[in-house]
């Protein structure tokens, strides 16, 4: 993110740049569809999961083991003559650094790629002393031609078009480039690069890892770059975030077999160089490199006693965060981080560069969980994300309105008396088809990519007790957790549930006493408005009553599930346990008893909310209760976010709209009659863009689809 | 399973991923077989471009405008009992064969032939020791790359290697050791595929019985 950025609102402006950049869109949207498809490739060959608990459980215990693993890395380093610096700050780094090069007199600086030397804006303070700088990873040597910061933390110069780069290389050499001639383009850094490097004077790189056993650090490249750097100068110089200590080479052997695969679909790098020890160089005097390893704390060793934070240090920096993110594919990388891109540099930011940032850039996060799901570090990053907007929202501040927001939640009987009111008033407003019409444009413009519903003329706890029953002995017994949008919005996905409940022989309660889950207050940073509702929910649901606790909106079932603990400890454990989303419920509990069902020829495709697709970890079950009943027709990307995000719509609408229209395109391809979904906001939001097409494809809850086909 | 035929379904395991990491494989029984095989790679292909000065007899300019060696070269360290008859059978042909003073030649050589210590099958990596300046030289100034790799010495995943690692970096006070997965590769403009961004432009393995 660019410096001028101070507010919100400049950075809604700095957004509209990137999603008006139609290269930009072009690029990242190709990209996010061949990641998943090369990185799927190489995983199927290993243990994935296994792999990265075992990554997770190394840099955890590195972690807390982080001061004895320097003091093991510098005894063993210096006993092969290496010289170890440690940095309190950047400042510090940067001094030691350049203290360095002064020490030899030294101007001509060679880089390999180092996201820490970006953290501590180290070229900066280089060129300030005086120092000419090459950058020569390809990537790295691209953004230095034009004095921009890197858009991802692996390819920094993929907002980069060919046209940009014949440009940009044309200037250097003076000669005319064909843009579309890209290997030739790559072999212009060959010749250019090649006498920087006979010339370098001191060579500066990072390290993935630093092995305390015997003072070795490992540096995986793909262009050779690395090792050029760490050869041809007499002096190297390697600069590593306190975090890359790890006690041994099967830590980072472990780490290696993953961080290619997630960060480019590699099963390796082209080089990975492992180096001890101050090695020879064949025209000194002496015949010994210099070599130095600085060490950057920058508040390192106080996030590590942090019992939260401290599992920032399982990144790899692999860049699959950003690779994954929807909002990344909408905005690219300059839009989603500082120096660190990602969900991961959501957080770092907050950490190395500022919490004013911070308190902008946490915002836009649409809470997907695609991130988490795919880290090679297992690292929770939405979970720290909301905490750094708990952070931000205290330190920076927040909107009146949104404490006014917290006051109201806290309360059901008044957050459902103004709903009940907000009903009354919308009533000049509403369409046959439930949708509002005529919002002020001045108002609501942005908000205007997709139709809104209104409220439903009837909640659906006024109209539960024409949907009760008591079956004399059924099979089981659950308690419907309703959820706000589906309550007073959407009652017919409940009294569809209700339906298919009673054909199945289990008993459903409404406890009347149930409020919102808490999520959007979370999403908010209200924290403890958000526990003081889990309190209310667990209270009202009496969780030993029942064998299941069922909501029909996958982001309630996995913030009932998931988060609740969070909030309040053990008092959720047994309510949280019991929770389950509809589809699975159905599915796997339940089963469709096929005597009561026709099988219809419609062509049903499917939207997997990211809850439930990431958080639960389910994805087969809708699919096959959609195949039950009618003729279930996938569509590409059928996981990924629709733009909702609950609040994100409202907050970001420029973004969810563009996410909405990735989902719509999809949709239309796969010429299915209806889709489904498993959840009220993303109902919401697809039925919305559907209208506002005037598209004729119906978007219906699961349990419609299924109680449609029920036979009469 | 017996041990030969695990070692075995390794190669192959080993050869398919090279494979996929655009090396380009060849067997033979022995290095002296396989000196036929270097040569003929070496007579094919176009003379190495000079990236820098250097003084030595040039030809015309290559595909990215430099000036391009008359004699080509092939650098050839710590290549032990298969260096002299490289030597041989290269200078017969005309060509110019080092095995130490790289830094005199940082401009470019066309071939540079190194021994692979070990081979890794998941990977399909090679791990080198480059402790010695000359043979990490050659391994990256070099157009073509060849490593020389037993198929005995081919191990099952990265993480089998932590044993021989930590053996080679405990080996010398100082060590620098390095696992070459094909060639010098980027995907920095606009993510197509390109080699030879800096260091080889191909990557042959000659991967020998025993």
């Amino acid at each position: 993110m660019k410096d001028s950025v101070k507010t919100s609102k400049d950075y809604k402006e700095y957004l509209e740049e990137a999603l008006n950049d139609q290269f930009l869109r072009k690029t990242l949207d190709k990209f996010a569809v061949d990641y998943r498809v090369s990185r799927e490739a190489v995983f199927s060959e290993i243990d994935g999961r296994d792999l990265i608990k075992k990554v997770a459980d190394a840099k955890d215990n590195a972690c807390r083991h982080m001061e004895e693993l320097y003091a093991k890395f510098k005894e063993e380093a210096e006993k092969r003559g290496v010289i170890v610096h440690r940095a309190k700050d950047a400042k510090e780094a940067n001094e030691i650094i350049a203290s360095i090069a002064k020490k030899h007199e030294a101007k001509k600086i060679l880089k390999s790629k180092s996201m820490t030397a970006e953290e501590t804006h180290l070229n900066h303070k280089l060129i300030e002393e005086g120092c000419e700088v090459t950058e020569t990873d390809l990537g790295e040597w691209l953004i230095q031609l034009r004095h921009e910061g890197p858009s991802h933390m692996v390819m920094p110069a993929i907002h980069l078009s060919r046209y940009q780069v014949a440009d940009d290389l044309g200037k250097v050499t003076g000669e005319k480039y064909d843009p579309e001639d890209i290997q030739r383009l790559v072999k212009v850094a060959r010749v250019e690069l090649r006498g920087k490097f006979i010339e370098g004077e001191i060579g500066i790189s990072g390290a993935n890892f630093c092995i305390a056993e015997n003072g070795t650090f490992g540096i995986a490249t793909n262009e050779g770059n690395g090792r050029m750097v760490t050869t041809l100068p007499k002096v190297h110089i390697a600069l590593a975030g306190l975090d890359k200590l790890i006690p041994d080479f099967e830590t980072a052997l472990t780490a290696l077999t993953v961080l290619p695969r997630n960060a480019t679909g590699q099963r390796i790098t082209a080089n990975v160089t492992f180096i001890n020890g101050a090695g020879e160089y064949a025209i000194g005097e002496d015949n010994r490199k210099e070599l130095h390893v600085v060490f950057l704390d920058n508040g390192r060793s106080e996030i590590a006693k942090d019992p939260l934070f401290s599992q920032v240090f399982r990144c790899v920096r692999c860049g699959a965060c950003a690779n994954v993110c929807p909002v990344f594919r909408m905005v690219g990388g300059h839009k989603m981080g500082h120096i660190y891109i990602g969900a991961i540099g959501l957080i770092l930011t907050y950490f190395f560069h500022g919490k004013d940032k911070a308190a902008i850039l946490a915002q836009n996060c649409i809470g997907c969980e695609a991130c988490k799901d795919i880290c090679a570090g297992g690292i929770d990053l939405p979970r720290l994300i909301t905490e750094i907007r708990n952070k931000t929202a205290k330190e920076v501040g927040q909107p009146m309105q949104v404490a006014f927001v917290g006051k109201i939640m806290q309360n059901r009987k008044l957050f459902h008396r103004l709903l009940k009111f907000a009903r009354f008033s919308q009533k000049p407003f509403k369409t046959q088809e439930g949708f509002v019409r005529h919002l002020p444009d001045a108002l609501f413009g942005k908000h205007q990519f997709k139709s809104l519903p209104t409220l439903a003329d009837k909640a659906f706890r006024e109209i539960y007790a024409e949907h009760a029953y008591t079956l004399e002995n059924p099979k089981m017994r659950v308690a419907l957790f309703a959820g706000c949008a589906q309550d007073f919005i959407f009652p017919e996905h409940l009294v569809a549930f209700m339906k298919l409940m009673k054909a199945h022989n289990v008993q459903v309660d409404f406890p009347e006493e149930q409020t919102c889950c808490g999520l959007p207050v979370q999403m908010l940073a209200l924290k403890e408005v958000a526990a003081d509702i889990a309190r209310q929910n667990v209270k009202a649901i009496d969780a030993s009553k029942y064998d299941y606790i069922v909501t029909l909106c996958a982001s309630c079932a996995s913030h009932l599930s998931h988060n609740y603990k969070n909030f309040i400890g053990d008092e959720c454990r047994e309510f949280s346990s019991k929770v389950k989303d509809f589809s699975s419920f159905m599915n796997d509990v339940v089963k469709l008893d096929m005597s009561l069902f026709n099988k219809s020829a419609e062509k049903v495709t499917v939207h997997i909310p990211c809850h439930q697709a990431r958080s639960l970890g389910v994805m087969e079950q809708p699919r096959n209760l959609i195949g039950q009943v009618a003729e279930y027709t996938p569509s590409k990307e059928e996981a990924s976010c629709c733009g909702f995000g609950g609040t994100y719509s409202a907050k970001f609408p420029e973004v969810s709209k563009e996410l909405l229209g990735n989902k719509i395109r999809r949709i239309e391809e796969s010429q299915a009659e209806r889709i489904v979904t498993d959840c009220p906001g993303c109902t919401m939001q697809i039925r919305g863009g559907l209208h506002k097409k005037g598209s004729k494809v119906r978007v219906t809850h699961i349990a419609e689809l299924l109680a449609d086909n029920l036979k009469k | 399973m017996s041990s030969a035929q695990t070692q075995a379904n390794l190669v192959d395991l080993y050869k398919e991923k090279a494979a996929a990491t655009a090396c380009q494989i060849a067997e033979f029984s022995s290095f002296e077989e396989a000196i036929p095989h270097l040569l003929s790679l070496m007579e094919k292909k176009a003379p190495c471009e000079l990236l820098y000065e250097e003084d030595v007899e040039k030809g015309p300019k290559g595909p990215n405008g430099c000036p391009t060696r008359v004699q080509k070269v092939v650098a050839a360290p710590q290549l032990g009992e298969y260096y002299e008859p490289l030597k041989k059978a290269f200078e017969e042909k005309g060509y110019k064969v080092v095995d130490s003073g790289l830094r005199h030649y940082l401009a470019g050589i066309d071939m540079g032939i190194a021994l692979a210590e070990k081979g890794i099958a998941q990977s399909g990596s090679c791990m080198v020791n480059t402790n010695n300046e000359d043979t990490r030289l050659a391994t990256m100034i070099c157009e073509f790359s060849v490593l020389v790799l037993k198929k005995s010495q081919i191990m099952p995943t990265v993480l089998s290697m932590a044993d021989v690692l930590r053996s080679e970096m405990s080996a010398s006070p100082a060590n620098y050791i390095t696992f070459i997965s094909g060639p010098s590769r980027t995907a920095d403009i606009e993510r197509v595929g390109a080699v030879g961004v800096h260091g080889p432009l191909e990557m042959h393995i000659v991967l020998l019985e025993g």
